[in-house]
């Protein structure tokens, strides 16, 4: 079912309540990604904000978070992760679409948009990594297995390709059943801030 | 100075069924000090926010009636083009910080960037606002740094900055600690000195009685009652709507003692130690 | 204060220069290299900004940066020098694997790249404050309010991050196991980020409203109440990198077409 006020969910027009989303997604972002490291968890949990402001804000406003999120990382932590702010700003507008058409309602299409989600990482990271680093992630079952294709003589672009699947489908089907059990306990009075074309009805 | 004219205002919120505000219609006179009182979702912070045009022009939802600030209809304008001459305060000091500013200073700049106030201009603003309410000292410390009601008066005196005819304050000490709030009230109490309407929720209802010109009564969205605190607290169906008088009031009404002359018993302290002295 | 940002003022000439310029500093150290196809002028690079960051006195600052990269250089090296097609020079046998020079080339290619990436960033980052950084790009036309969140991140993030401790203390008081087996690991995630999620998205309605009505979205132009006092050089430094990438992008086309 689609959202009943019909916005695009292309508008650029961000307003307030929206805007102030983004830095309270980068913010949870940055927090997943810490207790994931202090739990020693495999995943990076590392954009449930970016998915969480995509689902109630739109494509937009999550392409924004996720960009933004890694030009954050990036002038604080990691240069290099600011290159990444596209593959991020992918999941975002991924992570939106899905959301817009109503596909965190079910469970199916809750793991429907992690795996869509994932993918448009992979699509966008891939290039990304064999550009930068030769291809490899960082992570270790991810290079492990890319270490295994390239000695078995994958191409290089296969061996990067399983590298980033394995870093980021999984990570992006965990985060996204946490974003859709969130998303329905939020308050109902706070969804309505985000549809900026709302029209204001007459009492008079 | 502006005055307020409010007339037969609705309003629901989306995705509601029921009137947030239902047929309020007042007039508010420049320089007053309003208190606002009610029980919880009686309509006092929807109300406080009509004054501004968040309500409609932010939440959107439907709207009745008319607000007008002077000759300015409220919802015809945006909260930027209001927000120069009604000035409004929030619950949550933390809520208000901007985040984007290193010292207290820079903090009570944010708005007047936004207007384009030249920098003279707006550092004698700020060294006024600072002055005003008393937070000089920490113009330089950081504004996460401060107590809650140090950061409070920051945040009023960031809207004091804006130079607002009209200030509107929801419940902004119902966050703090006892020292805090009293910082607040003395605070307020100056700008109303000063000659600044200002319109105030608060639940604290000796302080409220004790400042106010006039107090509202609000229940279900309507206005029960608007009048004097001593019109207010002697009414018998306070407890229907949800308050409860002054304690000092209660006593001298347990006691039968009214304010000479009069038919009301006393709201302020002072006024109920002067009976109960001479007593 | 806690920021996350790593800017220090030492009074140093970088900090002097304007953030415009080392931005442009980034480019050119991105691009003249990249143009001209030259491993020695990325290093090159590296060496000047590796000297104007001592000049600075912040060059100790970049250490945990280049932590987090070096970690993933050195699996690079290990992988590409081990398994990388074309490996056929041994220059290190380890019995059951070996080294290969091609291999180990290609991952140095890498890491310069990667370094000259990082220590170009930090000549800006650790120069210059964020806000002197969205000011100087709203003066010049950038969206006020996006430049607003960028800033904003910088204190809200720790905000953030000092709730949510408060909230682990709280979590862990009441007895609930941060460590043991994943799935006990992954089940202690749930209840601590939930309530730091929650009221981080309800708070921003009223972060909305307040900012509202301190006029952010007021159509008149910003004034700003600081003033960034920019040293001489900047202005000509700032041409001279416009000039040289420039001139390499015209070499670069020259160099295809010709």
């Amino acid at each position: 079912m689609k959202n009943k006020n019909n916005n695009s969910p292309w508008s650029l027009k961000i307003n307030t309540a929206s805007l102030v989303l983004i830095p309270a997604a980068v913010g949870i972002n940055y927090i997943g990604k810490l207790f994931a490291g202090m739990l020693k968890l495999p995943l990076w949990l590392d954009s449930i904000g970016t998915c969480l402001a995509a689902a109630l804000a739109g494509p937009v406003v999550g392409a924004i978070s996720g960009a933004i999120n890694n030009i954050i990382y990036g002038v604080t932590m990691d240069p290099i992760s600011t290159v990444y702010a596209f593959s991020q700003a992918g999941i975002g507008i991924v992570v939106g679409l899905m959301a817009y058409y109503g596909a965190l309602k079910s469970l199916k299409g809750t793991l429907l948009t992690g795996i869509f989600g994932g993918a448009a990482a992979v699509v966008i990271s891939t290039p990304l990594n064999i550009i930068f680093w030769g291809g490899t992630t960082g992570n270790l079952w991810g290079d492990l297995a890319y270490a295994a294709a390239v000695a078995k003589h994958f191409p290089l672009w296969q061996a990067s390709t399983i590298d980033e699947i394995i870093v980021d489908i999984p990570d992006k089907i965990v985060v996204l059943l946490l974003v859709a059990a969130l998303f329905k306990g939020l308050p109902k009075s706070l969804m309505s801030l985000y549809q900026s074309n709302h029209r204001i009805e007459s009492l008079d | 100075m502006a005055e307020i004219k409010i007339e037969n205002l609705k309003y629901r919120y989306p995705d509601t069924k029921e009137l947030a505000l239902d047929g309020i219609t007042c007039d508010i006179k420049p320089g007053e000090f309003i208190g606002v009182i009610g029980r919880n979702g009686s309509g006092k912070s929807t109300f406080c926010q009509s004054l501004i045009g968040l309500v409609p022009n932010f939440y959107r939802g439907a709207y009745g009636g008319k607000v007008f600030i002077d000759d300015i209809e409220v919802r015809n304008v945006e909260v930027d083009e209001l927000c120069q001459k009604v000035g409004m305060v929030f619950q949550n000091p933390f809520n208000q910080v901007t985040g984007s500013k290193l010292t207290v200073y820079e903090e009570i700049a944010f708005g007047l960037e936004n207007f384009g106030i030249p920098r003279n201009e707006m550092k004698k603003r700020i060294d006024d606002a600072l002055e005003l309410l008393d937070i000089a000292k920490y113009r330089d410390r950081a504004p996460f740094d401060l107590s809650g009601g140090q950061m409070q008066r920051m945040a009023i005196a960031s809207i004091i900055a804006m130079n607002p005819e009209i200030i509107v304050l929801d419940e902004p000490t119902s966050q703090l600690d006892p020292q805090g709030s009293e910082e607040v009230f003395k605070a307020v109490a100056k700008l109303s000195e000063k000659g600044i309407t200002v319109i105030m929720v608060e639940h604290k209802i000796e302080k409220i009685a004790a400042y106010s010109d006039r107090i509202m009564l609000l229940d279900g969205g309507k206005l029960v009652a608007f009048d004097t605190p001593q019109e207010i607290f002697a009414r018998e169906d306070l407890a229907e709507h949800g308050v409860v008088a002054p304690v000092y009031t209660r006593i001298c009404k347990d006691l039968g003692l009214r304010v000479p002359g009069t038919d009301y018993y006393p709201v302020t302290l002072d006024e109920a130690h002067k009976l109960l002295a001479c007593k | 204060m806690k920021s996350l940002s790593l800017y220090e003022d030492k009074q140093s000439f970088l900090n002097g220069l304007t953030p415009g310029c080392k931005a442009f500093y980034i480019i050119a150290a991105l691009v003249i290299p990249a143009m001209l196809g030259n491993k020695l002028i990325s290093i090159g690079f590296i060496v000047l900004s590796i000297l104007l960051l001592t000049q600075s006195k912040v060059i100790r600052r970049t250490l945990p940066i280049l932590a987090v990269s070096g970690f993933v250089l050195i699996t690079v090296i290990i992988i590409q020098g081990l398994f990388r097609a074309g490996n056929e020079t041994v220059v290190l046998d380890l019995g059951p694997v070996a080294f290969y020079k091609e291999g180990l080339i290609f991952a140095a290619d890498i890491a310069i790249n990667v370094l000259n990436i990082i220590f170009a960033f930090c000549v800006l980052v650790l120069t210059t404050k964020p806000s002197d950084i969205i000011e100087s790009m709203v003066s010049r036309g950038f969206s006020p309010r996006i430049g607003y969140v960028f800033v904003s991140l910088f204190q809200l993030i720790p905000q953030m991050t000092e709730r949510m401790s408060t909230i682990t203390d709280a979590q862990r008081s009441r007895g609930m196991e941060t460590e043991g087996s994943l799935l006990i690991r992954m089940k202690a995630f749930i209840p601590l980020i939930s309530p730091v999620i929650m009221s981080s998205f309800i708070d921003t309605k009223e972060r909305a409203i307040a900012l509202e009505v301190r006029g952010f979205n007021s159509k008149e132009k910003k004034s700003f109440l600081n003033v960034f006092h920019a040293n001489a050089a900047s202005r000509p430094i700032y041409w001279i990198l416009l000039i040289a990438t420039v001139a390499s992008v015209v070499w670069k086309l020259v160099m295809m077409f010709a």
